[in-house]
């Protein structure tokens, strides 16, 4: 009987067939045996310029030229290897040291075994994902050699073996291999110098292996020891497990365990345990609350044990406390800083820490004595703790090291220390960082990336990545906030340059219709367009114009620059489009969304010249009723750019009597209609703490802040985008009622408004209607304080930080009703007129374009899990942008107060027991003022005046030295304002003072 | 006219083989000792992607192969799962505390093995594919050991799939061919190895290599070597006992028992010399019976004429001696005993086949 059996044995060393078993588990718990069968093959190249027998092997590309080998024929030499050296890392070392690997000009030529990536891919995604984008960049000579497909590095498991030996095994026969073949391609080439492999590792009995095997390997520390500038370099290395393994022997465990991940799944499915992202209030860093779909209200996580190591913004299990351990939401500001001063960043072995400082613990029980018994806000609140993570999300956060950490300032000490870095962001902990270069970084903002938070260590541990400069200087503060917000700001990679046209500047419209560029585009260069856009913008994308129809209607058209015409679907400039999101305005700089040559010429429509434009046009009544609605792409030469000004003062202008004038007055009437309509419609007036940054146009320092103005224009612009908007929103969902891509905002929730509404009650007896958005913007409309105008915004400002955020969606993902806008009470909406510098809009273009059938739509905008997966990134890299927008305004307004002393008029916000927070509307600022603050006198400086706080009528009655003065919920008080640098975050901040 | 019995033989060959096999030693037509298997050829693990698989082939072409696939199922209405709502959790407490003794016994259920037989040419709902199937589960459930490691945790099991496939036409009798691929490929079979703990959602270690096996190995740090339950075909002629009968054998055999053993487990055996446990036994109507018998020369034409009353009674008295005559009525039970003693005695076939069974490389 011959065998039925396929044989996957490597019987014969030509054997070029093996295969691959192991367990699939699938999301409906099913378990799966896989197979794979694997082929192996010669002709997988080593990639080295001094290999000739390898660069015959290479299969040529689409282009009939071959890749050109990676690895340098003369790579780095260091003392270790005066040969020079290749570097083939295992799974560890990326994962200890990817900083390391990422920091410019520190080390080149390194092979990336499949094995090792795909180890690296199966522990951790993010940094997969970062030493792929390694891989691709050239200067740093990274090569993915794919050891398990070749003959000769192919190793089969032993039997017995567990699949890390095995692995680690692969590695060395991979080393082994490489310096053989190199010895060959050397020695064929008669050259004398032949690079070592070196092997990289952090795993001794690996190391050891490869000893004995005579490959040339090194650990980590004593490899990163051989280079130059060793002491910067070693900080990049994340503390290897060793050193932490014999930490764990003695150490006590502060935190309890968390859950199996199984039995966490097991709970969540059950209902008894909770999933959810666990946020940390940015007023007390000991209080986090993590929103589950089985509550209404937000869980609370109280305290260091409760949080258990999750940071802000990690997936985590919560399990919810007896009713007994129900607590309030602390009514007290709770600073880091303020509590845990004197921490020993060394956690020295004689030292016992414990989880909870006792200062921590009255601190929290203070805040909930306080309210304790009181009805209304103090009212007991679900409480829970977490019982397991399930993702972190930890990033690279920015900071600066706290000084009082530092043992010795000493320049010249170079011993490694453990210093505690103060994250910028309030939210996240002190991080534990190891280095040698603590004296070199105090004062400077740094990057640095958490490792590990484990059982024992009250701070998580992480190591340093790279100085980004003195502390506010303005190049590392906008650097720092663009990291903070995640904010690409790289300049655009080569394979992006790649895909803007040709002619570069001097491209223009062709000049004759036959052109395919002039295909399905309709001429309207003899219309009278122009654009109305903040003074001195440049990435013009839209333009309007208006002209009576011989039937007494008017016809309204509004152009926008014609960008998917340049930006083809998934190419490299749309795939980083895509990544970035959205453009970010800070106050002196504009990260683009797409290449400067797009975004400020080819695409923006600027004056006198003819662009290609994407144009709905529109026959309005004579009561902006739409009659009838055309898309089509067009080609157009806009007469004007206007800023709002200028549009306005030429409207406003009676002498102006020309046909483009003309058309901007049609225009700001019917605009004028559609807004009221839109009002009676029930769009909500919000209002947002908006300033503007005037800078010195020499040295760009900040001279001035401004409220922005708002002016008719800039409400004439924005009525006809929300039409154009909704129109197309709709003309998309009817050609494509899944793929769609379209902007909700939800209705918000009733109970977020609930506090909001008790404050007006009770402070102002005014009653908040929060059944619809057009009972609220009613009732805002009534919330008015005659003696004081501004208490309007003020509402209005807090009405909108209780509503919920729009988000793009995918039409498919949704029910018709769930569609809704609420703060524009469309039915259906969409961004459609802002492709230079929004992604979605650019969808938006595509979408419509496939809709009037001008072109097909691509592929990957017909399926529905890809454009949910791009919007999902949209909706964070827009909130994201509007944050560092925010948190650059508020840097340059510290910078334009600096060294000043004011007095303004502020507006009590919120309250709190043990202080309250002021907005002053002239600088747009809010600042805390804390109780301990107030003292008098600088002998008492720590205490906290007597006060007593009224959580039922939101007041706060403060004494002190005698005086007796009362603060309340939306009173007005004068305060001072100075401005300091603050030691917590390092920002220079604005200081707020009861006057 | 006798009936279609699917055996091309002639009342004489068919005396002439039962003459044979009732001589002392039987003289079987391939030369056998009584004791004597056809050799086989086996291998396992043929099937890449199932748990288990085997494949045997014996002399005479037919030829078999069974994939064993566990699947994860949901237990439904045991343990925690069914206390849905909260009145109900206390009745379920209370039950649970005896369920869980119960349980101690036997946490398993036999609907969590599921045997098809697939025979070319025989519809699947056919009574030959749904006997031998029902023989064989009945087999393997009878010692209770398999549905016991078939038990996950209080919310999950694994339900086993056991499929068999005859490869050839049914030449002989297949059960005994399916019955000892059914156990290589339990044998053989390896289920992923469990992390989870409790009666969490089950997860399990993604490496096949960790996996475990259904029936311990010996070089596992098992408390024993467990083994599946096989089953023989047994037939007699006289006194002889013969096994592994061929399809000619069968033709003529006068009973024939399909007696399932498995190795024994508990220690209480121990003290009679029995290695192994008959978990079942069937009996099974052989084809024998379904042939014709033969009409005695005395009575053929051309002798003395008779009445048919005279005739049958003349045939009655031959009772076999002179020619072939189905056999009839049942097993002596002394027979039974004998039998079922030849193949779980110490040092009986059983043993023999198992050990045989044992030497098949994986």
């Amino acid at each position: 009987m011959t065998s039925l059996k396929r044989t996957y044995a490597s019987t014969a060393p030509s054997t070029t067939l093996s295969s691959k078993t192991y367990l699939r588990t699938l999301k409906s718990g099913k378990v799966q045996k896989i197979v794979r069968e694997v082929y192996l093959r010669q002709d997988i190249a080593c990639s080295s310029q001094l290999c000739t027998a390898c660069l015959n092997l290479v299969p040529a590309s689409f282009h009939k030229k071959a890749d050109a080998p990676v690895l340098s024929a003369t790579p780095a030499a260091t003392k270790a290897f005066p040969n020079g050296h290749y570097l083939i890392p295992d799974t560890n070392a990326f994962l200890s040291a990817m900083d390391l690997f990422e920091s410019e000009g520190t080390v080149q030529d390194i092979i990336v075994l499949q094995t090792v990536l795909e180890e690296v891919k199966n522990r951790s995604l993010p940094l997969y994902h970062r030493l792929i984008a390694l891989t691709k960049n050239e200067g740093k000579r990274f090569y993915v050699f794919f050891n398990d497909f070749r003959l000769e590095t192919y190793i089969q498991r032993d039997a017995g073996e567990t699949i890390n030996d095995r692995n680690d095994r692969a590695v060395r026969k991979s080393c082994t291999w490489y310096a053989e073949h190199l010895q060959q391609a050397v020695r064929s080439r008669k050259s004398a110098r032949c690079p070592t492999i070196v092997m990289l590792s952090d795993d001794r009995a690996n190391l050891r292996k490869a000893k004995d095997e005579g490959i040339q390997a090194l650990g980590l520390e004593a490899y990163v020891a051989g280079l130059p500038d060793a002491d910067k370099l070693m900080d990049m290395v994340a503390s290897s497990r060793e050193n932490r393994a014999v930490k764990d022997s003695k150490a006590q465990m502060l935190y309890p365990n968390y859950m199996t991940m199984s039995a966490m799944l097991t709970g969540v499915k059950a209902g008894t345990l909770h999933q959810g992202i666990f946020h940390v209030s940015p007023y007390n860093y000991l209080e986090g609350s993590v929103h589950v779909p089985a509550f209404d209200k937000a869980l609370i996580v109280q305290g260091r044990e409760n949080s258990n190591r999750a940071v802000s913004g990690d997936i985590v299990v919560i399990e919810v406390l007896p009713k007994d351990q129900w607590k309030a939401p602390s009514s007290k500001v709770i600073e880091e800083e303020d509590v845990n001063r004197n921490d020993n960043a060394e956690n020295g072995d004689d030292e016992q820490e414990a989880v909870v400082t006792e200062k921590e613990r009255r601190a929290l029980q203070d805040a909930v004595k306080k309210v304790h018994g009181r009805s209304a806000e103090g009212q007991p609140q679900a409480t829970a703790r977490i019982v397991g993570v399930i993702k972190r999300n930890w990033r690279q956060y920015v900071g600066h090291i706290d000084k009082d950490s530092v043992r010795s300032q000493a320049k010249e000490t170079r011993s490694q220390q453990t210093v505690f870095l103060i994250p910028m962001d309030k939210r996240v902990p002190k991080i534990r960082v190891r280095t040698r270069q603590a004296a070199d970084l105090l004062g400077k903002r740094v990057l640095v990336t958490i490792d590990s938070w484990d059982r024992e260590s009250r701070y998580p541990v992480g190591h340093f990545i790279r100085s980004l400069g003195e502390l506010e200087t303005k190049g590392a503060e906008t650097e720092a906030l663009l990291l903070e917000w995640d904010v690409q700001y790289r300049p655009f990679p080569k394979t992006v340059l790649d895909c803007l046209p040709a002619e570069g500047h001097s491209w223009t419209v062709p000049a004759s219709l036959d052109d395919p560029g002039w295909n399905g585009r309709k001429d309207l260069r003899d219309l009278l367009v122009c654009s109305i856009d903040p003074p001195g913008c440049v990435d013009i994308d839209d333009a309007l114009h208006a002209r009576p129809l011989p039937n007494g209607n008017f016809e309204v058209g509004v152009h926008i620059a014609d960008v998917s015409h340049f930006v083809k679907p998934n190419n490299a400039m749309d795939k980083e489009a895509s990544l970035r999101g959205t453009t970010v305005y800070l106050v002196d700089k504009r990260i683009d969304m797409l290449p400067m040559l797009l975004g400020t010429d080819l695409c923006s429509l600027k004056p006198y010249v003819e662009r290609y434009a994407f144009s709905v046009l529109w026959e309005l009544d004579t009561s902006a009723n739409i009659v009838h609605t055309t898309f089509t792409k067009s080609v157009i030469r806009s007469r004007e750019a206007f800023s709002y000004e200028r549009a306005q003062l030429r409207i406003d202008d009676k002498s102006q009597q020309d046909e483009l004038t003309v058309g901007m007055r049609t225009l700001m009437q019917l605009s004028k209609k559609l807004r009221a309509k839109r009002m009676a419609a029930g769009a909500l007036n919000l209002a947002s703490p908006e300033v503007r940054v005037e800078m010195e146009s020499e040295t760009s320092d900040p001279a001035d802040v401004k409220t922005k103005q708002l002016l008719d224009t800039n409400q004439l612009v924005e009525e006809f985008m929300l039409l154009a908007n909704i129109s197309v929103a709709a003309k998309n969902y009817e050609a494509f009622p899944q793929t769609a891509l379209l902007r909700r905002h939800a209705a918000p929730p009733k109970n977020n408004f609930e506090e909001l509404s008790n404050q007006l009650k009770v402070r102002k007896s005014m009653d908040l209607h929060t059944d619809s958005s057009k009972a609220l913007a009613d009732s805002l409309d009534h919330c008015i304080d005659p003696q004081e105008p501004f208490f309007n915004t003020l509402i209005r400002i807090l009405a909108t930080r209780c509503m919920m955020s729009a988000e793009y969606f995918c039409a498919g993902a949704q029910a018709y009703p769930e569609y809704r806008h609420y703060g524009l009470a469309s039915e259906i909406y969409t961004h459609f007129t802002s492709p230079i510098r929004r992604y979605s809009d650019l969808e938006a273009h595509r979408q419509l374009a496939a809709a009037i059938d001008y072109e097909p739509l691509d592929a990957s905008l017909q399926s529905k899990a890809k454009s949910e997966a791009v919007c999902k990134n949209l909706n964070v890299r827009h909130r994201n942008a509007q944050m560092a927008g925010r948190a650059s305004v508020e840097y340059y307004v510290g910078q334009a107060l600096k060294g000043r002393r004011l007095e303004e008029e502020g507006f009590v916000m919120r309250i709190f027991s043990n202080g309250f927070v002021v907005f002053v509307p002239k600088f747009g600022i809010e600042g805390l003022i804390r109780l301990r603050d107030m003292v008098v006198g600088q002998e008492q400086a720590g205490r906290e005046p007597e006060s007593v706080y009224d959580g039922e009528s939101y007041t706060l009655e403060i004494e002190e030295q005698g005086r007796k003065r009362t603060v309340a919920l939306f009173e007005k008080v004068q305060v001072r304002i100075s401005d300091e640098a603050e030691e917590s975050t390092g920002k220079r901040k604005i200081r707020l003072q009861l006057v | 006219m006798p009936p279609f019995t699917n055996i091309p033989l002639s009342p004489a060959e068919l005396s002439y083989l039962h003459t044979s096999l009732s001589q002392t030693p039987p003289l079987r037509p391939d030369g056998r000792s009584p004791t004597d298997f056809r050799p086989l050829v086996a291998e396992t693990d043929i099937l890449p992607s199932a748990n288990g698989s085997a494949r045997i082939c014996f002399a005479d072409g037919t030829e078999a192969v069974v994939g064993v696939k566990a699947e994860v199922e949901r237990s439904l209405g045991l343990g925690v799962e069914a206390g849905d709502g909260d009145v109900d959790m206390d009745e379920e407490d209370g039950g649970g505390v005896g369920l869980g003794e119960r349980g101690k016994k036997s946490r398993g259920r036999g609907e969590w093995l599921e045997v098809a037989i697939e025979i070319p040419g025989v519809r699947d709902d056919d009574a030959l594919p749904v006997f031998l199937s029902a023989m064989l589960s009945e087999a393997l459930l009878a010692d209770g050991g398999l549905k016991e490691r078939l038990w996950i945790n209080a919310r999950f099991h694994w339900r086993l799939y056991v499929d068999v496939f005859l490869l050839s036409s049914p030449l002989s009798y297949p059960l005994p061919l399916l019955s000892l691929t059914t156990h290589l490929a339990l044998l053989s079979t390896r289920l992923p190895a469990l992390i989870s703990e409790k009666d969490e959602d089950p997860l399990f270690n993604d490496d096949w290599e960790a996996s475990l096996y259904l029936y311990p190995r010996a070089s596992e740090p098992a408390a024993q070597t467990l083994k599946p339950p096989f089953t023989l075909l047994v037939m007699s002629v006289g006194e002889n006992i013969i096994f592994d009968p061929s399809r000619e054998e069968l033709s003529v055999a006068e009973s024939v028992l399909a007696i399932s053993a498995s190795p024994s487990t508990s220690i209480s055996n121990s003290n009679n010399n029995n290695t192994l446990n008959m978990v079942a036994l069937r009996t099974i109507d052989p084809p024998s019976r379904l042939t014709g018998s033969a009409v005695p020369n005395s009575i053929t034409a051309g002798g003395p004429s008779l009445t048919s009353a005279e005739i049958l009674a003349l045939r009655e008295k031959d009772q076999g001696q002179s020619v072939w005559r189905p056999p009839r009525g049942g097993i002596p039970r002394a027979l039974v005993s004998k039998m079922i003693k030849m193949v779980v005695e110490k040092g009986g076939v059983g043993e023999e086949v198992l050990a045989a069974l044992a030497g098949v490389g994986t």
